[in-house]
């Protein structure tokens, strides 16, 4: 009796303790999914990649289509164009297929580009130290530009000489380092006064919009059981495209009468070029739509050589400048000052060009605005200067297995990539309120002669010889591809130019050194041209139109000598033929006929292209070229990066980009890896013109075995460190150290053919130096750009941390560095809210059936 | 024995619910923000620049922020030293060359902080230097007040 009493007693409590402990399993599940987020500790502060790690194990869906299951049709016909051919180019097309269409005004839409335009800064005074003044948004009472501008010549040449201090540049105070030019001093001494430092600022009155109520099961939800919550589903997450979660400004969608409420409002893009060094002043207007708090994030890209020194977020009237912090640990102040309610705002790079902006705690109908500024040194190709601002992240193809790429998915859609980087893409039809002004003054320090810009509709104004104003037009204010902005200086022969800056880390200098004009007497040894076609499903259409016709034009240039063979990639890759074919009559046809065969459909799955395209054996009587023509739409870019590094052996690379917004950062790195040139071809471009271009100046190396005498200069830490071949047209910068502070003269050594050529530069290092404040900014980013190229093969361990040194040192942006804001002077009641992505628009030409996953 | 096994099933029953509903942050070093607010009084002079620089003599602190003053000239975000802040301190420095300079005390600058842990930091604040409009050193006193 007693026994039986034990025993019971003790089930009792046996089953008390297990009712208990399953109790307080459950209470402690939900107090860690609940609103008190500063329980979780730093594993949740890394959240996003932690989560997607997991959702690697459980399978990533990829879709891969055989590329032969789906035939391409030519696009033809588009109704935003208009088959108007040129009116003001001098050169006529060479085919049907090189005329340019222009757009025109009168064919938009109207009606739905007054849904979607968002205000304009226009409307809001911009102050200048103390001087209000307003912007012109009646631009169509300017001349409006639809296409080339003046004359469109083949000859190249330009001037580099003077012009640069002080143009467009930021002045500051004696000894300061530049103050208000971007440059971050260590010490003040006061001494002569120059011009103020620009201060720019605006009245950033919040604009409130129509009160839009989250849903009901998004109340107190945290972002971070929206990843708990699409992890349990993986593939499939219900997501209700008018949820927070899914972004979009206030806008109509075309076809159906609903509004898409979207945290990210407007860009203001500021360009200053000086010389060949842009500076460039990006606002990101973000604000909430909704009657609850939410987190904004936002994935876009900067150009791929942007040294981003400068960080300020504005509340109000109130700016508070960001501070470069190692990348974890300004994430964790991030997701902690997120949690106890402070607004705070985080920029993180995940490509050298792919960036993420989130911005905590924004209540409602407030707005945050981010500033970020970065100069870039500009590409200069035969005799043209090329500004480039990119305005979207193409959609990426990641290999299966790969969880560190970009993956692209569908508005709403968050975590199906298992990606940990993801950018949400708009369906075709549908169109967020998104829109971006951008302005560029140029000061060319000589006389500009023409002004081009391809990728948009713009305004050109001129208030001297030399300086120029180019605004984007309000007609074309959709960031859905690259503005790429040409212009010619006067004068035949393009001189090299020696930049300075000099502050209390010593001498930092840029050299753009520019080759031979004319070496066209040279011959030209037989080339073995191989020629890879991206035909992946994001080249579908006018891209694969474009590369197909670059191909043709240049098999149409082999000479006799010449070898050449085609190879073709998407998820697997196959080629013309077994070997190189000598390129006679007969097998350039065959080569055409393989071209106009090919259709984009599939992944890109590049690395099948790099070793078919490489893994062969090298003729050693022809020099090889190899041609890749790609839009570099894949987020395994240091796969393919180190591939190419261990297989290169004789062979250069020369990079195509095609499209309206390539993957500019893969191009140039194969290229420069590769010893090679890049070149890019826009959807408005003449395929056919940029290649043969191309090939006539590439076919050639210009200056070879390049060595250069510093004379007194005492240089150190110059990158690149080996000089490359120069190109005819096509100059190479080199940044690096120096000590002097004597003028001398440097000296050019090269081969040219047979011969030794001498380039003598004069070397100014004094007072009447030539000086930009950004040069040491340009000087870290390349050395960055380097360490990270290094590391894309070299397993060496300190590289990280090398990277780390150097961005924190001169407070740049990279890999491993953030910059962190955090508003600590004010608490915002209430959770956090819920984390919205700003969904962005597919690259103009870039279909999003075919790149775009959704399920 | 069974004694022992009741009072051990009874109090796991007692603790673990209270361990499960316990704020995980209290058993980790408390993490807050707080702004730290930068006064100059250059007195009857005209301030038309400074450098100062900042440390934590106590306590755990890291800067997340850098916001201007509340005086028109000194509105703007002033920069900082990146390498200096390797070294856990923060050099700042502004100027304004045009007019409406201010004179007396005035906020010239907030910093923004993590103070981690619950030791109340204590700082060192040093004036490098303070100029005119002319370019002239003058003579200034350096203050700060904790904000909440």
């Amino acid at each position: 009796m007693k026994a039986k009493t034990k025993i019971l007693f003790s089930s009792i409590i046996l089953g008390s303790t297990a009712i208990v402990l399953v109790y307080s399993f459950v209470g402690c599940r939900q107090s860690l999914t609940s609103i008190d987020h500063a329980k979780i500790s730093t594993e949740l502060s890394h959240q996003q990649q932690n989560v997607s790690e997991e959702k690697s194990s459980l399978g990533i869906r990829q879709t891969l289509v055989k590329s032969d299951e789906v035939k391409y049709v030519e696009e033809l016909k588009k109704p935003e164009f208009t088959g108007t051919p040129l009116a003001l180019a001098p050169t006529p097309p060479v085919d049907q297929q090189d005329v340019k269409h222009y757009r025109k005004p009168e064919d938009r839409d109207v009606s739905s580009l007054s849904a979607v335009r968002g205000p304009v800064l226009g409307d809001k005074p911009l102050v200048t130290d103390g001087t209000t003044f307003g912007f012109d948004v009646t631009e169509f009472n300017e001349a409006v530009t639809y296409g080339w501008e003046g004359q469109v010549s083949d000859t190249y040449g330009g001037g580099m000489s003077g012009g640069y201090g002080g143009g467009g540049m930021t002045g500051g105070m004696g000894g300061m380092g530049g103050y208000g030019g971007g440059q971050q001093p260590t010490s003040v001494s006061l001494g002569n006064r120059r011009s103020a430092g620009k201060a720019l600022y605006y009245d950033a009155r919040p604009m409130r919009g129509p009160d839009r109520q989250i849903p009901v099961e998004l109340l107190n939800v945290s972002a971070d059981e929206i990843w708990v919550i699409a992890k349990a589903e993986t593939q499939a997450v219900p997501v209700d495209e008018d949820t927070p979660g899914s972004g979009a400004m206030l806008a109509k969608l075309p076809k159906e009468e609903k509004e898409i409420p979207m945290p990210l409002k407007h860009t203001d893009v500021k360009g200053q070029i000086s010389g060949y060094i842009a500076t460039v002043d990006v606002t990101q207007q973000f604000h909430n739509p909704y009657d609850e708090k939410i987190e904004a994030v936002y994935v876009f890209p900067l150009p791929q050589n942007a040294a981003i020194n400068e960080f300020i977020m504005t509340i109000g009237e109130r700016r508070i400048r960001g501070i470069i912090r190692e990348r974890k640990e300004a994430e964790q102040i991030y997701q902690q000052a997120k949690r106890q309610g402070h607004v705070a705002s985080l920029l993180t790079q995940e490509r050298p060009n792919i960036f993420t902006q989130k911005v905590a705690n924004i209540e409602p109908s407030k707005q945050i605005d981010v500033n970020i500024k970065y100069f870039n040194t500009l590409a200069y190709v035969d005799g043209w200067y090329e500004f480039v601002f990119p305005m979207v992240v193409g959609p990426r193809f990641n290999p299966p297995g790969f969880t560190d790429g970009v993956g692209a998915i569908a508005r709403g859609k968050a975590g199906i990539s298992g990606q940990k980087t993801e950018v949400q893409y708009l369906k075709p039809g549908e169109r967020s309120g998104h829109d971006i002004s951008l302005a560029v003054d140029i000061d060319a320090g000589v006389a500009i002669e023409e002004v081009v810009c391809t990728s948009h509709v713009v305004t050109n104004n001129s208030s001297s010889h030399n300086k120029r104003t180019v605004k984007l037009s309000s007609l074309d204010s959709i960031p859905n591809k690259d503005f790429v902005l040409r212009y010619k200086v006067a004068g035949k022969t393009v001189k090299s130019a020696l930049v300075t800056h000099r502050d209390e880390r010593g001498g930092f200098f840029t050299l753009m050194l520019y080759p031979p004009e004319n070496l066209s007497y040279i011959k030209r040894a037989p080339m073995e041209m191989i020629f890879v076609l991206d035909c992946s499903g994001s080249m579908s259409g006018k891209p694969i139109a474009k590369a197909k016709q670059a191909i043709t034009r240049a098999l149409k240039k082999l000479q006799p000598d010449d070898t050449f063979q085609v190879i073709r990639f998407s998820n697997n890759a196959s080629q013309l033929g077994p070997n190189p074919l000598p390129a006679t009559p007969e097998n350039i046809r065959r080569g055409l006929e393989y071209v106009e065969s090919l259709s984009g459909s599939g992944g890109t799955m590049m690395i099948e292209g790099i070793k078919a395209a490489l893994d062969f054996a090298h003729d050693p009587q022809r020099f090889r070229l190899v041609s890749f023509m790609t839009d570099g739409y894949i987020g395994n870019e240091t796969e393919i990066l180190a591939a190419i590094h261990q297989r290169l052996g004789a062979s250069r690379i020369f990079s195509f980009g095609v499209g309206s917004s390539v993957n500019r950062y893969l191009l140039d790195r194969m290229a420069k890896l590769g010893k090679g040139a890049v070149a890019y071809i826009g959807l408005d471009e003449s395929a056919g013109k940029v290649v043969e271009k191309f090939y006539d100046r590439i076919s050639h190396p210009a200056l070879t075995d390049v060595e250069i005498d510093w004379g007194n200069m005492q240089v150190t830490d110059m990158y690149p460190s080996r000089i490359p071949d120069l190109f005819v047209g096509r100059p190479v910068i080199i940044t690096g150290r120096f000590k002097a502070n004597s003028s001398t003269t440097i000296h050019v050594k090269g081969k040219v053919g047979d011969m030794t050529q001498d380039i003598a530069i004069a070397a100014d290092l004094g007072d009447l130096a030539i000086t930009h404040s950004g040069i040491a900014c340009v000087w870290a980013r390349k050395k960055i750009e380097t360490l990270g190229s290094r590391a894309t093969y070299d397993t060496n361990p300190d590289l990280p941390g090398e990277i780390k040194q150097v961005a924190l040192e001169y407070g740049l942006m990279s890999a491993y560095t953030a910059f962190i804001a955090v508003d600590s002077s004010h608490k915002t009641s209430g959770d956090h809210g819920v984390t919205v992505a700003v969904p962005v628009p597919v690259p103009d030409g870039v279909r999003y059936e075919t790149t775009v996953q959704q399920n | 024995m069974n004694k022992i096994t009741s009072i051990f099933l009874t109090s796991v029953c007692v603790i673990v619910p209270v361990l499960a509903n316990q704020d995980y942050s209290t058993a980790r070093p408390g993490v807050r923000f707080a702004p730290l607010h930068i006064y100059l009084d250059s007195g009857n002079r005209s301030l038309a620049a400074y450098q100062f620089e900042l440390k934590a003599t106590a306590g755990q602190i890291k800067i997340v922020g850098v916001e201007g003053g509340q005086h028109q000239a000194f509105k703007e975000a002033p920069y900082y030293d990146p390498s200096a802040l390797a070294q856990d301190r923060i050099i700042i420095a502004a100027f304004r060359t045009g007019g409406n300079l201010p004179k007396g005390r005035t906020q010239i600058a907030t910093i923004h902080l993590q103070i981690i842990g619950d030791a109340e930091p204590e700082y060192e604040l040093k004036l490098a230097v303070a100029g005119d409009a002319d370019g002239k050193e003058i003579p200034a006193e350096i203050a700060f007040e904790k904000g909440e």
